[in-house]
């Protein structure tokens, strides 16, 4: 059920600093509430996100069980040449899923 | 000695005609939260919309996609969501919007049903829902429909549960009140299915009706029963003239 | 009549006494899970992720409501100052809440790539507490700003 909304502002020029902000379709679970059936449901998060561009990591945010269900984060990077950046968020229990969106640059 | 009087006299001349004006959740919102929701890239509940538009365009395994019959949905299907619930012309029965999906589902398309509060009747209905964004809700109130409106009204007014308390003394005789926390609003229910931060995802009307009657520790119904059909027809018919707000959030 | 649709929303994040006796009785208890971090101060959780260093307080802006309608989800944003150059940057930023079962909520990994030092994201409080942005910057500097936060309750509990 994954999924994410990513927003870049339409261009930009070389060095100028761009917001980019995310929002995801997770329900990061905290784990240790009750199944309704006497267990208790495993511990189920985002542990992470990372943002990469030009060659190089340009954000990473490690995340716990205090970060909030369907969560949202924005950071800002310096545009350097037109190009993807490549989200990539890693599961408890190891699955991954991967967007990008393109930020063109004049 | 002609103060009250005067004051009278305007509140006479202020208050609208018939029905009382009533005004929707999001009025009782943070500044914050308002913008969140108003805000497509902060706002969770559009992730549900748009799985409900892939699923209106997904072929089933037996018949046609719901995009088969109803093309062009934002054209064709604006308005719609905010004319629910009706009373089926064959069965003489009160539909939700929920009840109108299943009903294709099932009738139509030869398929099981999704089940109440299922990802994908909740995706389907808070898309079918968003396509009437800005609308206003105008359901039918009179004619067949008459006596669901009514059997909706009297259990608005009847007190319930252990702490007594009908829905009409809090959400018409106590709206911008504090209760613990919250504020308590009209209960127009315009912007479900919603996003609630209560729940941390998208529910429908229906389950925050059993929240309410949790609330009062009153008997919960079942989703899609009687009661609750009823009385989600009476709060349309109430909120008539609001806007449709899905997808909403609130709290 | 009525049936549970999220079993998840039934229980507090917080192990439950019951919880942890059965597991200690079982030997799989952690020591920090026993006792959810109440012994420790938010001052002591800050010193673990800056090696016993004591940051420095100012430098920074840690924005976020003090008084919170719902814990599930609070806006967090975080403003640094800092040239963000290859010799005076940002690291990363470690939010912390004092009264969460588990304090440590988020670190953000910064760059010289990333221009400015100014970051948002949601955060889960699982009640009224303390919070706190510990900064580390490029040349070993560490700094802190924390606010308090309360946390209200909406007024019907769900269960339904």
């Amino acid at each position: 059920m994954f999924n994410a909304r990513i927003t870049l502002p339409p261009q930009a020029k070389v060095g100028e600093t761009v917001e980019v902000k995310v929002l995801m379709r997770h329900p990061m679970d905290r784990g240790g509430q009750s199944d309704g059936k006497g267990g208790t449901v495993p511990r189920k998060i985002l542990n992470r996100m990372t943002a990469t561009y030009a060659g190089a990591e340009i954000f990473r945010i490690d995340m716990h069980t205090g970060v909030a269900a369907n969560p949202f984060v924005s950071f800002s990077t310096r545009a350097v040449e037109t190009g993807d950046i490549v989200f990539e968020w890693r599961e408890d229990g190891g699955a991954t899923y991967t967007r990008t969106a393109r930020l063109t640059v004049i | 000695m002609r103060l009250p009087l005067l004051l009278i006299g305007l509140f006479v001349a202020l208050a609208p005609a018939g029905a009382e004006e009533i005004a929707s959740g999001s009025s009782f919102l943070s500044p914050e939260m308002r913008r969140q929701q108003d805000d497509p890239n902060r706002n969770p509940a559009w992730f549900w919309v748009d799985q409900g538009k892939e699923l209106f365009a997904q072929k089933p395994a037996t018949g046609q996609a719901c995009l088969g019959c109803h093309a062009d949905p934002a054209t064709s299907l604006r308005g719609a969501a905010v004319r629910y619930p009706q009373v089926d012309g064959a069965s003489g029965k009160l539909l939700n919007l929920e009840g109108r999906i299943e009903q294709c589902r099932v009738e139509r398309q030869q398929q099981p049903a999704f089940g109440y509060e299922s990802a994908e009747l909740l995706s389907l209905t808070t898309y079918l829902a968003s396509l009437s964004r800005g609308q206003p809700m105008s359901v039918r109130t009179d004619g067949p429909a008459q006596a669901y409106y009514e059997a909706g009204k009297a259990f608005y007014e009847r007190r319930q549960g252990q702490l007594n308390l009908s829905c009409k003394q809090c959400h018409d005789g106590l709206v911008g009140q504090k209760l613990r926390g919250d504020t308590i609003s009209y209960g127009a229910g315009t912007g479900y299915p919603a996003y609630r931060l209560e729940w941390n995802s998208v529910g429908s009307l229906h389950r925050r009706l059993r929240a309410c009657s949790l609330g009062v520790r009153a008997s919960q119904f079942d989703y899609g029963s009687p009661e609750y059909l009823a009385l989600e027809l009476y709060l349309a018919g109430r909120a008539k003239g609001l806007p449709g707000e899905t997808p909403a959030m609130r709290r | 009549m009525s049936f549970p649709i999220s079993p998840r929303s039934k229980r507090s994040e917080a192990p439950s006494r019951r919880d942890v006796v059965a597991l200690a009785a079982a030997g799989l208890v952690l020591p920090t899970l026993a006792g959810p971090a109440r012994a420790e101060t938010l001052d002591d959780l800050v010193r673990r992720v800056t090696d016993g260093v004591a940051p420095a307080a100012g430098g920074l802006t840690l924005e976020i409501p003090a008084l919170v309608e719902n814990g599930n989800s609070v806006d967090v944003r975080i403003a640094v100052d800092s040239p963000m150059t290859e010799a005076a940057h940002v690291r990363w930023i470690h939010l912390i809440a004092e009264k969460n079962p588990f304090p440590d909520m988020a670190r953000i990994h910064l760059s010289p790539r990333s221009g400015r030092a100014l970051v948002a994201t949601t955060l889960r409080l699982a009640q009224s507490q303390t919070v706190a942005a510990v900064v580390a910057h490029s040349d070993g500097r560490y700094a802190v700003a924390t606010a308090p936060v309360v946390v209200t309750l909406s007024a019907c509990i769900d269960g339904g």
